[in-house]
This record gives C-alpha cells, sequence and structure tokens, in this order.
C-alpha cells in the first residue's frame, strides 16, 4: 500500500476516466446551494471542497427504500439481492466513521446480507474536510478525521491530493492515476496541518466532556427536564433521523401486486423521533410522547448503540440534524452540555 | 367469489381526482378485472344502488348532498373517501371563512336564491358520515390510490403516512423551505405524496390535511425563530385546512 501524491488536474484526469470507464461513480456534487451524493457524469462536476451533504452517505448502503424479497401470497418467497459495484467519491471522515459503525451493526447478531452486500460491492474514496459546514462538531466526537474504513484517504494540499491508498482495491484505483509519486516528507507534514487545522475548526459547537463519558452521563439523565423542555416544540418529524448517518432503523412494508398473487417486501427509512415510530400490534404505542421519542434518540446515540460497538458513540458530529431540524432543538451537543451543567457526577 | 362491486360519486369537487383513476390508463384494466363498477358518471352511463365499496369524490355542501350520501353509506359495505375535498373538504372550505349569503351572491349572482344552489357550510365525507378509508391528496396520487385498492382486495389493512412530508423531503434532498426563512406547512403536512410541491421550489400546501397529532403549540416559538408569525402560518393554510 502506498502513499502519494497527485495534482489536482492529474486527480480529474483520473475521475474523468473513471467517469468514462463501466463503473458506477458516485460523488458530491452541488445541489442549489448545498451538496448531494450523486451519480458522477462528469469528472468537473465532483465537489470535493464540499462543506456537508444534505444526505449522507448511508443511502447507498441503505437506500431510503429498497426490495427486500418477491413472494406468493400465502407460498414461496425469494430474496432480492443487490450487486452493483459502485465507486464512491468524497466521503467525509465523520462519515466513514459512521459507515464503519453501520457495518459493524449490520455484520453482528443476525447478518444483514442486504445492508453488506451493497456495502461489500463499494469502493471508497474518502476525502479530509476542506471547507467546515456551519453546524459541525466533528471534532468534539474525535471525528474530524479518521483511519480506517476508506480504500483511499484524500488529503487537499494546495494544488495537490495526498492519495493514501489502504487496501487492495485502493491501490489498483492509485495505479490507474498517471502522475502520481510517492509522498515526500513535505506533502506529509502538509498532511499533518490539514489534520490539525480540522481538529480545531470542525467544533462548531463544544462538547463540554470527552463522548466516551455520554454513556455514564445518561445513566443519571432519564428524568431530566431537558426532554421535556425541548420536546414540546418537535414536530415529530424525523429530519434528525432522516438526516443521520448512524440512524439504520427502518420498516418493513409489504405491497401486493395486480394479480393479488405476488408481492414484494420493501423496506424504507423509519425515525424514532415519528410518532408511530413505536407503534405495535393492537395499535399500543410504547413512546406517545414526544418527549420520550425524543429521548430515546439522544439514548441511543450516546448510550444504546455505544453498548453494542464497544463504546463507539454513534454521534459523529456531522451537524445534519442541527441544520434540518425547523424547531431547532435537535443539537446533540445543546443537550449533553444541558445535562452535563445541570446534573450531580460523582 | 364474485367480484366486489364499485360505485363511485362525486359531489362537491373539480372531478380531478377521478381523472387520476382514469389516468391509470393500462393499470385501470387491471382494475377492472378484479372489480365490477357499477356506476361512474364520469367513465360510464350505467347505474346501479348494488354495490359493495362506495368511493366518494368531493366535499357535502347542501342538505341533498348529505341526503344522498347518507343513502349511499347505508348500501356500501366499506366507504372510501377520495381525494381532498372529500378527505379534509378541500378548498371548498375556504368559503366556510365567510358568510354564506355573501357568498352565494359572489359566486351565482342574480341566481344567488336559486334552490339547487342553496350550499351550505362545507364538510368533509367523515363530518357527514362514518368513512372506512382515506385516499388523501389533492389531487391524488394514482399509484397510491392503486396500492391502497390492492390492499383492500387483498384483505389487508392500507398503508397510509401518519408522519409528516418532511420525511419525504429529506428521503428526496430537497432543501427545507425554513433554510431560507419561508413558510412550509410540511412539519404538519400528512405525507404520501412524495413531497412534489417543495421539490418543485414551492411550500407544501397541506393538502393531505395534518398528521394525526400537528405539534400546534409549537407554531408561535418556532415560527419567531425564523421571523415569521403564526398569522402568516395560518394565513397558508386557509387554502386546503380551513375548519
Amino acid at each position: 500500500m502506498s502513499v502519494s501524491t497527485v495534482t489536482k488536474e492529474q486527480f480529474k484526469s483520473f475521475v474523468a476516466a473513471l467517469v468514462d470507464s463501466d463503473q458506477n461513480v458516485v460523488g458530491v456534487q452541488a445541489k442549489d446551494d448545498k451538496f448531494a451524493f450523486g451519480e458522477l457524469t462528469d469528472a468537473n462536476a465532483l465537489r470535493l471542497d464540499y462543506d456537508v451533504t444534505i444526505l449522507p452517505p448511508k443511502k447507498y448502503m441503505l437506500p431510503q427504500r429498497e426490495a427486500l424479497m418477491n413472494f406468493e401470497v400465502a407460498g414461496a418467497a425469494e430474496s432480492v439481492q443487490p450487486d452493483e459495484k459502485m465507486v464512491l467519491l468524497g466521503v467525509h471522515p465523520y462519515d466513514m466513521i459512521a459507515i464503519n459503525q453501520m457495518d459493524e451493526l449490520f455484520s453482528q447478531g443476525e447478518y444483514d446480507t442486504h445492508y453488506m452486500n451493497r456495502r461489500n460491492n463499494i469502493t471508497i474514496i474518502a476525502c479530509d474536510v476542506v471547507t467546515d459546514s456551519k453546524n459541525v462538531f466533528a471534532a468534539s466526537m474525535n471525528s474530524a478525521t479518521c483511519d480506517t474504513g476508506y480504500d483511499i484517504l484524500l488529503t487537499a494540499i494546495g494544488d495537490a491530493y495526498v492519495v493514501d491508498a489502504a487496501t487492495d482495491k485502493g491501490q489498483a484505483l492509485v495505479d490507474m492515476m498517471s502522475g502520481a509519486n510517492e509522498a515526500t516528507d513535505a506533502d506529509l507534514k502538509k498532511r499533518e496541518a490539514v489534520h490539525e487545522k480540522n481538529i480545531a475548526a470542525l467544533n462548531k459547537h463544544e462538547l463540554e466532556c470527552k463522548p466516551s463519558f455520554l454513556p455514564k452521563l445518561l445513566e443519571k439523565a432519564y428524568d431530566h427536564p431537558v426532554w421535556e423542555e425541548r420536546a414540546r416544540l418537535c414536530y415529530s418529524c424525523g429530519s434528525c433521523n432522516q438526516v443521520c448517518p448512524t440512524c439504520y432503523c427502518f420498516d418493513v412494508q409489504d405491497e401486493v401486486n395486480w394479480d393479488l398473487k405476488t408481492g414484494t417486501r420493501c423496506r424504507a427509512w423509519d425515525g424514532c423521533l415519528l410518532t408511530n415510530f413505536a407503534t405495535v400490534a393492537g395499535d399500543h404505542n410504547f413512546r406517545k410522547k414526544r418527549a420520550d421519542r425524543f429521548r430515546h434518540r439522544l439514548y441511543r446515540k450516546g448510550k444504546y448503540v455505544p453498548g453494542k460497538i464497544d463504546g463507539q458513540i454513534a454521534c459523529v458530529g456531522c451537524g445534519r440534524c442541527v441544520t434540518a431540524c425547523t424547531a431547532k432543538i435537535a443539537n446533540p451537543v445543546e443537550v449533553y452540555n444541558t445535562i452535563l451543567e445541570t446534573t450531580e457526577l460523582r | 367469489m364474485s367480484k366486489p362491486r364499485v360505485a363511485i360519486f362525486d359531489f362537491a369537487c373539480c372531478e380531478g381526482c377521478q381523472l387520476q383513476i382514469v389516468n391509470l390508463e393500462e393499470e385501470i384494466l387491471n382494475l377492472i378485472d378484479l372489480v365490477d363498477v357499477v356506476e361512474w358518471r364520469e367513465a360510464m352511463s350505467e347505474q346501479s344502488h348494488e354495490y359493495d365499496i362506495a368511493i366518494i369524490e368531493g366535499s357535502i355542501t347542501r342538505p341533498e348532498d348529505a341526503q344522498k350520501l347518507e343513502v349511499i353509506r347505508s348500501r356500501a359495505k366499506i366507504l372510501i373517501a377520495l381525494g381532498a375535498c372529500a378527505t379534509i373538504g378541500g378548498v371548498n372550505k375556504i368559503k366556510n371563512n365567510f358568510d354564506l349569503n355573501e357568498v352565494r351572491e359572489c359566486v351565482y349572482g342574480k341566481d344567488a336564491q336559486m334552490p339547487h344552489l342553496n350550499t351550505e357550510v362545507t364538510k368533509a365525507v367523515d363530518e357527514v358520515v362514518e368513512v372506512d378509508f382515506k385516499i388523501h391528496g389533492c389531487p391524488i396520487e394514482g399509484s397510491e390510490f392503486a396500492q391502497i385498492i390492492r390492499s383492500l382486495l387483498v384483505g389487508k389493512t392500507p398503508f397510509v403516512p401518519d408522519y409528516p412530508v418532511c420525511v419525504e423531503c429529506k428521503a428526496k434532498e430537497t432543501i427545507c423551505r425554513y433554510e431560507y426563512n419561508e413558510i412550509c406547512l410540511g412539519p404538519i403536512s400528512r405525507a404520501g405524496c412524495g413531497a412534489p410541491c417543495p421539490t418543485a421550489g414551492w411550500r407544501c400546501f397541506g393538502c393531505r390535511g395534518t398528521v394525526d397529532d400537528p405539534n400546534v403549540e409549537a407554531a408561535q416559538e418556532v415560527m419567531e425563530k425564523y421571523d415569521l408569525t403564526v398569522d402568516d402560518l395560518k394565513q397558508k393554510m386557509v387554502l386546503f385546512n380551513t375548519k
């Protein structure tokens, strides 16, 4: 595996060749005055200087809606398995860390073949953040930089990229880049400087404790007034869930075809803030109150999911929920800081 | 087993939701294979008093319409409200904001006192009779209509979202109108449409009515965060969400 340097022009030629090949290439592009991951058909449209995308790249591993199987009513069923290969260009470190967490969650216990097949077919070219978004707090969550999960990590240093190949798949792509030279010590120092800058800058909301303290903090916060104070303005619109790179809950629905004998089982994103997320058989909703649902999300991020993945905190500080929340109540840092400031900790 | 008999009736509306059914084109042949359509003024000339499923388009604005609807209800095993006029009263309810005599004068002029134009307060279908299922929208989504009908025919409760339009905007990565300090009814309005209006750069007009539990108390404080007022919000709700 190599660490090399290519000029931005040379990198663009590489992307153009990739786009012209038979590979499915997805990259970050402008969408009005925001950015979004989408199919890349023109290398010039790739925007590695983006601040944050509207949705995280999880939509390629866990699509908004996907078919799980085709069935005969009261009969046989056949699994639908995705097999499309993809190069995913421009994943930021916080999103990379979220994908790493999702990979663990979907492969532990009941191995989720739909998610994992999609994931294993994706080659990830990550990139360090160039422009900080207005609500990013990745540095507070130790996710301003990342060191695993990607096949290649790009770091912009002036007119060039440091290209760090971490896997054989990544190295194979680097081998296609004409003009790639071994990175010099000076290049690596510049990369180090980018990382240091991002660790300082990607912190628009500052968590007043180490993220690893959150599970312990939340042990004392179940009945804290902050849940009701904030949730009274909650629209239960689930926007905070939808844009979150670590929210992965889904609903499963069966749809029947016109023959009324066959159908398709689909799964679609769900969200724990939505009114009927916890409605079960008999129409019983065990999280009927907005405050209960609001609390649940913050407990998922800070306590429940960490309990499944060796204490990793399931908030990576992308700040998307802060931006997406119409009522402006979703900011996890504000919630955790409020609890920190008002809870007796021994 | 004999096919379920379906009758489609229209009251005060533009008949655009029925047109959406006609617009199913090839799919409508699948539908006709599965049911016997025994009355449908917009598409055929036959009539019948014998039916299992009644589909009601339009809102109820005259006493004789309410009586007719009650008769339909007594004959139908299942009654479905079709489209915003039927499910929430729709744009016809705008008139409920005004004096009814003035409304009649304004709309019908010298004919205002004619007996067949004796319109009263506009009601949604479920304000007159019990409704079993609602197919929302102005107009309805043909694909959602088809999905609901198929579900009913196979004996499955149809899926009708009780979450706001924001869910569908986010899924499509539509930029939120509130990011530009503009009012949108999305956070309180029922989804299922796929959010075509915000996606086209408009606000959500709320044609599917509100979700079952809209956060009304939040309105004032949240609007203030965008330098907007509750009156601004209410004004936008007149079109589809007049009581």
